[in-house]
């Protein structure tokens, strides 16, 4: 999808920049003029105006370009408690994803999950042992599949 | 994928550890060992995040745990160049080391007389007490453990992680209703944990089915577990583990002997058993629930696939159980 948003944002900002040469064009001719055909009449009071059409372009482009970001938003967050939860154990590190297939940064699964692996206590001897278990018996299924 | 170093490595499994403590020499030789605060080297080194810090903690847990000494007392040094010897955290980490290189009863015994040696000094260094605590327990000597935690809490009241491990503890000694009044406490203090409403709902489960239970008091636990399970669903969409437990927890009441005669609740806080055909839909709905659940991760659905793999089956097993119940 992002390649719409940025199609769109790129139409918008060419939009607005034809409308901004097209009004520094518009007043260049003006004040030509008025120089170059000489009015004693008046030459405070031409109140130099823009063309409607010139108008218009540059609020459709700036309409367009706000259009354009908008589409390039990363979908929203859930902001209910129970949805978001229920997001963390459905889809797990999947639901927190970029575009890129990168995690988000600020994803840490179920916040409360320290209560129950409680880092601060850990017993790192038993975590050793239960390794070195998992290592020997990973070995001897290589082997046997090997 | 290799799973993110600035989260506590505790609850990997054993795959996700070596994967990670893998990447020890690489994260040691990208990062940098020193941060210099002079103002001019700094301008021209790499600035100091607090992200690298907790790196080096969790990268140190990890290799501890697979046995990749090196790495492990190198990221130690690096915390300790940083933070000085007594730094309340380095000097449990220091521990940690400590105890994963010990071979023999005679080291952990040291160990336990430098924590108290550094508890002497000052008695409500939290790192260092929660770690010995820790290695009371891994020594065997749980009821030491238990009288050191209280009297911890009695310092540190508002500690959710400490009155977990208190749980954890006495339910270990099978002293059911200390436990519950020690997760009630975590409850007080994260109220929207969802995982521990169901742990405390196990717990009660656990504690209705206990031998040596009466008919009363199995009762009111099994309402109590009741009562969690429906707050554990209610905090997370599609929470497996609630489902589960919701499922459990009423299967047993419809099938109670005495079936519950409609007691009054005397106290205010005292939750009475809700009528039969109530507990009989949130079976149902803990049923459909589950065979939901188990359906849509089997078929591999798009957002349906970060459940566990093994409360998967475990879930199948229990509506396989319950089919062919109803069969008969």
């Amino acid at each position: 999808m992002t390649w719409i948003s940025k199609s769109t944002t790129f139409f918008g900002l060419v939009l607005l920049a034809h409308a901004c040469y097209s009004a520094q064009e518009h007043s260049a001719l003006q004040s030509f003029r008025t120089t170059s055909v000489v009015s004693p009449s008046s030459p405070g009071t031409t109140a130099v105006s823009l063309p409607i059409d010139i108008s218009l372009e540059t609020l459709v482009a700036t309409a367009i370009i706000c259009f354009g970001l908008a589409l390039g938003t990363p979908p929203l967050r859930p902001i209910q408690w129970r949805v978001w939860a229920g997001k963390i154990e459905r889809e797990g590190e999947e639901g927190f994803m970029n575009a890129d297939g990168e995690v988000s940064r600020d994803y840490v699964g179920n916040p409360f999950k320290m209560l129950e692996t409680r880092p601060g206590f850990v017993d790192i001897r038993r975590q050793r042992k239960e390794f070195a278990e998992w290592v020997r018996s990973s070995d001897e299924r290589g082997e046997v599949q090997g | 994928m290799a799973p993110s170093l600035l989260h506590p490595p505790s609850h990997l499994s054993p795959a996700a550890a070596l994967q990670l403590s893998q990447q020890a020499p690489f994260v040691l030789q990208s990062s940098p060992a020193t941060v210099s605060s002079a103002p001019l080297t700094a301008l021209f080194s790499a600035s100091e995040t607090p992200d690298l810090w907790l790196k080096y903690e969790n990268l140190l847990l990890s290799c501890l745990r697979t046995g990749d000494e090196h790495a492990a007392h190198q990221c130690l040094d690096r915390l300790v160049a940083r933070f000085g010897e007594n730094n309340e955290r380095v000097q449990a980490l220091k521990g940690l080391v400590r105890e994963a290189d010990a071979t023999n009863n005679a080291d952990l015994e040291k160990i336990l007389r430098d924590y108290d040696n550094i508890l002497a000094e000052n008695g409500t260094n939290i790192p260092v007490t929660k770690r010995r605590i820790a290695l009371l327990r891994s020594m065997g000597r749980v009821p030491e453990a238990i009288t050191m935690l209280v009297r911890f809490l009695g310092f540190s009241p508002t500690d959710p992680e400490a009155w977990s491990e208190l749980a954890d503890l006495y339910l270990s000694q099978g002293m059911y209703s200390q436990a519950i009044f020690a997760l009630e406490e975590v409850l007080v203090m994260a109220p929207n944990a969802w995982n521990m409403h169901a742990r405390l709902g196990e717990v009660q489960y656990m504690a209705a089915s206990a031998t040596g239970a009466s008919d009363a008091e199995s009762l009111k636990y099994l309402a109590e577990a009741l009562k969690r399970f429906a707050r554990s669903v209610e905090l997370c969409d599609d929470y497996l583990r609630g489902y589960y437990g919701l499922k459990l927890v009423t299967t047993k009441l419809i099938n109670y002997p005495p079936k519950p005669a409609v007691v009054k609740a005397t106290d205010v806080d005292d939750f009475t058993v809700p009528t039969t055909p109530t507990v009989e839909k949130l079976n149902e709905l803990a049923t459909e629930k589950l065979s939901e659940i188990v359906r849509r991760y089997t078929a591999k659905e798009r957002h349906w696939r970060g459940y566990d793999e093994a409360e998967i089956a475990a879930a199948r097993e229990l509506l396989a159980k319950d089919a062919s119940q109803t069969e008969k």
